[in-house]
């Protein structure tokens, strides 16, 4: 089997470069990490320096989600023998008992790390997620709810616990978290996009409005934000058909579904240019656009 | 075949499994279609995985089933079921999002059924399709009888699906959320449904 370094024709300085911008991307494509970290590992420790036990983290993490736990153990004995009683790589090893649902002793390793060092956050937010893999949804909010009232500023805490109540339909909650989060990075299209999405569902006239100013808020920090874009025709296409709205509301509305409808069109056209796999959900798109449409008129 | 027989086809099973791969963190979900005409059997012909995120949001949902709908009335299809795949694999019981969607087919079509991954029956040599069923009786939605479900030809649907995981074809699947998050990608799936249709032996035109 050919290495990495071969298929892609990359250095191992590419590949050093390459796990750094996942790590501080934050992304989650552990496949990949665990083929380019691997290799690095294997081939290249000697030339990483101190950035190896780093790289020995994130490839652990990675190896635990494609269930490779030969990788993610020898990985975490590297790091043992460095650092001997840190509490960041106990975590890692509770999270490797988490990969092997061995859940009462990564429990018991969180709370070894919790009574040394009580604020440790890592500790707490793994606790949650063992409750959230189990399905105890409700324990895994009120948990979640009490590391809020001490951790107001945790953004990935707020946007898990609106995830958990989106799920739980309790919309009315959601909504709040996704308001938090909103006012803390007021630049970030994608939750004023999501919040519109949960006004959508909660449904009636006020919500329906409430939507559409969310997705057109969301659109002009993101113009090319296609859920957005949608709701924001979804969104005042039915203001526009209710019959509890003002003239003046109306024809408001029928101008903002209206140009969204074009928007949508354009996107579309330019999308379907040259690819004919696409032109199926072109047609698909014009023709709902004309469908509702008549609807609304 | 007879009232109250379902049977599901190479290419909507293989999708499904698909779908549910290519996201294993998440729930998924997604409508199952028939090509042939209503009445006696149910005959899930092909499927349109849908969402991986947020399912119980109106929105997107709402527009992906009238996008769907149109498309089948653009193809010569019906909208005859709809599948989902929870993200916890230990529990394959049907959500409310689930039944909710599902009631909205069954008005349109009263042999509608309700498909659940079982995600615990997911791995490589499971020798049981890892599929739970449900149909619509006495207004509320039933475990369907395993034997009046029919997955022609199981071994070489397997054979098919692991075909495409070595291939790496498996990562063509585009569902509808990755649409919109670049319309250049075809969530009907031409070019996916193709390479299927090529592995389907030619033998066996009906699976």
């Amino acid at each position: 089997m050919s290495s990495i370094s071969e298929l892609y024709d990359v250095t191992w300085e590419e590949m050093r470069d390459k796990l750094r911008k996942w790590r501080e991307e934050n992304f989650r494509n552990s496949e990949q990490i665990v083929d380019v970290g691997e290799e690095l590992i294997n081939e290249h420790a000697s030339k990483l320096g101190d950035d190896i036990w780093i790289i020995y983290e994130q490839v652990m993490i990675a190896a635990l989600d494609c269930s490779r736990d030969d990788l993610a153990w020898s990985c975490l004995q590297e790091l043992k023998r460095q650092f001997p009683d840190s509490h960041r790589v106990k975590r890692l090893a509770g999270m490797r008992l988490e990969a092997l649902e061995r859940y009462e002793d990564a429990n018991k390793l969180y709370d070894s790390i919790l009574q040394d060092d009580p604020t440790n956050t890592a500790a707490r937010k793994r606790k949650i997620s063992i409750l959230r893999a189990q399905g105890k949804s409700s324990e895994a909010i009120r948990e979640l709810n009490e590391y809020l009232e001490q951790f107001v500023g945790d953004q990935e805490a707020w946007h898990e616990l609106s995830e958990l109540y989106i799920n739980e339909h309790d919309y009315a909650k959601a909504a709040f978290c996704l308001e938090e989060l909103m006012m803390t990075n007021p630049h970030n299209h994608l939750y004023c996009e999501q919040y519109g999405e949960v006004k959508y569902t909660q449904g009636g006239l006020e919500n329906l409005e409430l939507a559409r100013k969310y997705f057109a808020q969301a659109l002009k920090l993101n113009n090319r934000n296609m859920r957005a874009l949608f709701g924001l025709y979804m969104s005042a296409s039915h203001v526009a058909a209710s019959p509890k709205v003002s003239a003046k509301v109306k024809k408001d509305n029928v101008k903002y579904a209206a140009w969204a409808a074009s928007q949508i069109s354009r996107a579309y056209q330019m999308a379907g240019r040259g690819k004919k796999e696409n032109k199926c959900s072109v047609k698909a798109v014009e023709e709902m656009l004309e469908s509702m449409q008549i609807t609304m008129s | 075949m007879s009232m109250g027989e379902v049977e599901l086809s190479c290419l909507a099973y293989a999708k499904m499994y698909l779908h549910a791969s290519q996201f294993p963190r998440c729930s998924v979900n997604g409508l199952l279609l028939s090509s042939s005409a209503a009445g006696g059997a149910v005959c899930i012909t092909d499927c349109v995985p849908l969402l991986h995120t947020h399912l119980s949001l109106a929105p997107i949902t709402q527009l992906a089933l009238t996008q769907v709908d149109v498309w089948c009335s653009q193809t010569q299809q019906r909208i005859v079921g709809y599948y989902q795949a929870n993200a916890c694999a230990s529990d394959s019981s049907p959500t409310p999002c689930a039944l909710k969607i599902a009631e909205k087919i069954f008005e349109q079509c009263n042999n509608a059924v309700l498909l659940m991954i079982d995600g615990e029956k997911m791995f490589p040599g499971c020798r049981v399709p890892p599929i739970v069923m449900y149909e619509r009786k006495d207004a509320r939605w039933a475990l369907k009888d395993k034997h009046t479900i029919m997955l022609r030809q199981w071994e070489e649907t397997c054979s098919i699906v692991n075909q495409l995981f070595s291939s790496g074809d498996q990562a063509l699947l585009v569902d509808f959320d990755s649409h919109l998050d670049d319309i250049t990608k075809d969530w009907t799936n031409q070019k996916l449904n193709a390479k299927i249709m090529e592995l389907v032996s030619p033998a066996n035109g009906n699976v």
